[in-house]
């Protein structure tokens, strides 16, 4: 970790402990007064600069907080919107990547599902054939849904509803699959820090559960699976950054999303069988990371979604042609 | 909290150019073998192809030129490495010699030891094995009890080695072994380097459930070594034998000793599989993947001359995890019509590691092994 991102981690790590159980509409207000949305926006155009290794360690911060706020979202729509020379207006901003409708004459009709935080959003990011789109929120018709850790998911309803686009290569999808790979890597890790400090002070038999070979044994799987999903990601972020296939690290965020979601079912099962019945509590804390982890698995690509694209993609590549294909990526993925 | 920390993988710049160079090497000299023996490649003995591949400069990259090495970076070896298995080549016959006795008589062997032994390993003609586990000691490894006596001139060795990997195949085994009559555990033992050809030395094949001989039971009786044979410090043994166990673990052998299946499958999917067929190969793909950043992640942080001990214990238990799993998952997604007997390439390579895979988690450290360094790494023990 570079200096400069050591020391942005830790103004995150800062901020999120700040917010604690604030309100929604102060702990948005206190990210807004970070600057958090313009971190990967060019320094030239007045942003923070940020590469997606930053982007990967601030969103892993927040995932192992369970920060339940769009940070990583607003990021996102105001970087897909500035680099097709779209603004963003003031206020919230989130992204949807499922789109069903029309867009003509600057004019969107249709609906965007599962949008996070849609009924708290200003205005909503989305890329379709090759166009972004601003999409203001305001006489939108709501369907307020939620995913299992609570947070919203809203649909809105557009009826020719102005909006302004522009030329864009960005795969949204791809870039939001890569958050929520950092989001489970934090979780993970962060499930893996409580159910450590659970085990070494939660006492049966006369001794405290971590003397258990059974308990060490699950725990060490649970590290595993955590450390899997933080390389992956990690690795990805990278491969986004120097980008060695011109594909905006297609390939690497694939397989890394999918690896994330591998990982969910296994961390999620050994921290809530380690913590006994109190970590099945709504008092204990353990279920804002695990109920997180278990919707971020389905958003932006579920197991199906991304092993298909990526199995498809690899079997045109042929058996000889995938490992050509996997090295000649990383060796060209180096920094000069 | 995390039990694995990631170091960057400085590709060498001439990453390229050294997988073509080792890619024109194959196609030249990469045997026409059966499939089954091209799975599992780094158990294959082949001591022509050894030889072929020492030629080349293939082995003992790292060593001194002194000694018959070649000098170069740790990542470039691990880049050939990798080439190699990938490739299904057969590269059991120097593996050892290769991984893990020639960079242990580096660190501790002696100046004669060093010329006896290394350039021969490095033509990849000097093969070894690695005499750990007894009869008494196999993941208790500290229980070892065979024995190496002071007499007149060097040590007297009595004792029985079990599941010693090509020990029929090499010359030379590395051993560890108790040189303190009445000493327990870590305490007292010492390491050796036993020419397999002395008198009272008796190397007897185990063949495996699959019909191959691979390991070996091998018998000391008033076997008598020089004292130019004892390696390191007398007593130091356990620390020695145990000090680069994360040189072992973290390789890529860990996840691409069984490549050639999953490029098989590929192939026989092509160029447009069905949901399934794809599904299964993302899902493999995505694992092979991460688990490459993970053993590179331990490489370059053995390079710049760390000790990743637990790092290297996840990199082996994810890998073998996946190994075991690979030949599963294809079996349950290929279509009906195909049968383990059916003659295919693909159908003998998967018979075949559906068999071998199941030692994956015994050999190298156990499975639970593994879990109980993770476990000390997270403070649990």
């Amino acid at each position: 970790m570079s200096e400069q991102q050591e020391l942005l981690v830790q103004a995150a790590e800062n901020i999120f402990e700040a917010i604690g159980e604030a309100d929604l509409a102060e702990a948005w207000s206190a990210i807004e007064d970070a600057g958090f949305g313009i971190l990967l926006v060019d320094e030239a155009s007045g942003g923070f600069g940020g590469d997606w290794a930053d982007f990967h360690a601030v969103m892993r911060e927040a995932g192992k907080r369970a920060l339940p706020l769009p940070l990583g979202e607003m990021v996102l729509a105001t970087w897909c919107a500035g680099r097709a020379g779209l603004e963003t207006p003031s206020g919230m901003a989130s992204i949807a990547v499922e789109v069903d409708g029309e867009m003509s004459g600057g004019q969107f009709s249709g609906v965007l599902r599962g949008i996070p935080w849609g009924r708290h959003s200003d205005s909503v990011v989305t890329v379709a054939s090759g166009q972004a789109w601003v999409l203001p929120t305001e006489g939108a018709r709501m369907d307020a849904r939620t995913n299992p850790a609570g947070e919203p998911r809203d649909d809105l309803h557009f009826a020719k509803t102005a909006a302004h686009s522009a030329a864009t290569d960005v795969d949204l999808r791809s870039c939001a699959a890569l958050m929520r790979v950092a989001q489970i890597a934090g979780a993970a890790d962060g499930a893996l820090e409580m159910s450590v400090e659970h085990v070494n002070s939660r006492k049966q038999f006369g001794r405290v559960l971590a003397k258990f070979q059974a308990v060490q044994q699950n725990l060490a799987v649970l590290a595993t699976e955590a450390a899997a999903v933080n390389c992956a990601g990690q690795a990805a972020a990278l491969a986004r950054d120097r980008d060695p296939g011109g594909d905006g690290a297609a390939f690497e965020i694939a397989a890394a999303k999918l690896r994330a979601n591998i990982a969910v079912g296994t961390v999620t099962s050994i921290a809530h069988q380690v913590h006994g019945a109190i970590g099945f509590t709504e008092e204990y804390p353990l279920h804002r990371l695990t109920r997180r982890m278990m919707g971020w698995r389905s958003e932006f690509g579920n197991d199906r979604y991304w092993a298909e694209k990526l199995g498809v993609r690899v079997a045109r590549l042929g058996g000889t042609g995938l490992w050509h294909e996997i090295t000649q990526r990383s060796d060209l993925g180096q920094p000069a | 909290m995390s039990v694995f920390a990631i170091h960057p993988f400085a590709t060498p710049s001439d990453a390229q150019a050294l997988r073509g160079e080792v890619r024109a090497f194959l196609a030249e000299h990469l045997p026409d073998s059966a499939p089954a023996r091209r799975t599992n490649c780094w158990a294959v003995l082949d001591p022509d192809f050894s030889r072929k591949l020492g030629e080349a400069g293939f082995i003992g990259m790292l060593w001194p030129r002194r000694y018959g090495g070649h000098e170069r970076d740790p990542l470039e070896r691990y880049i050939v490495l990798e080439e190699l298995l990938a490739a299904g080549a057969p590269v059991g016959s120097h593996w050892i010699a290769d991984r893990q006795t020639g960079p242990l008589l580096l660190r501790y062997g002696t100046e004669a030891q060093r010329r006896k032994y290394l350039p021969g390993m490095a033509r990849g003609e000097l093969f070894a094995c690695i005499g750990l586990s007894e009869p008494g000691a196999g993941s208790d490894l500290a229980n070892i009890r065979t024995s190496a006596m002071r007499v007149d001139g060097g040590w007297r060795l009595n004792g029985q080695k079990v599941w010693t990997t090509n020990a029929h195949d090499a010359a030379v085994m590395l051993t560890l072994v108790r040189t303190e009559a009445g000493s327990e555990r870590r305490e007292g033992l010492s390491q050796f380097l036993v020419d397999l050809d002395l008198p009272g030395v008796e190397v007897r094949p185990i063949i495996d459930l699959a019909g191959h001989h691979e390991f070996n039971e091998v018998f000391f009786d008033d076997a008598e070594v020089p004292d130019g044979a004892l390696v390191g410090v007398e007593g130091e043994g356990w620390t020695q034998a145990t000090a680069e166990l994360a040189l072992e673990r973290s390789g890529p052998e860990r996840y691409l000793s069984s490549h050639v299946l999953l490029a098989s499958l590929i192939d026989a999917a092509q160029p447009e599989p069905d949901a399934v067929l794809a599904g299964v190969i993302g899902r493999l793909t995505a694992e092979l993947w991460t688990l490459r950043q993970m053993s590179m992640s331990v490489a370059a942080k053995l390079a710049s001359g760390q000790d990743p001990m637990v790092e290297a214990a996840v990199v082996k238990d994810l890998g073998n995890n996946y190994e075991q799993a690979l030949p599963i998952a294809i079996q349950a997604a290929l279509g009906c019509e195909a049968q383990l007997a059916d003659g295919s390439a693909l159908a003998d390579m998967l018979a075949m590691l559906l068999q071998s895979s199941p030692s994956f988690s015994l050999r190298g450290g156990t499975r639970e092994i593994m879990r109980g360094i993770i476990a000390r790494g997270l403070g649990l023990r």
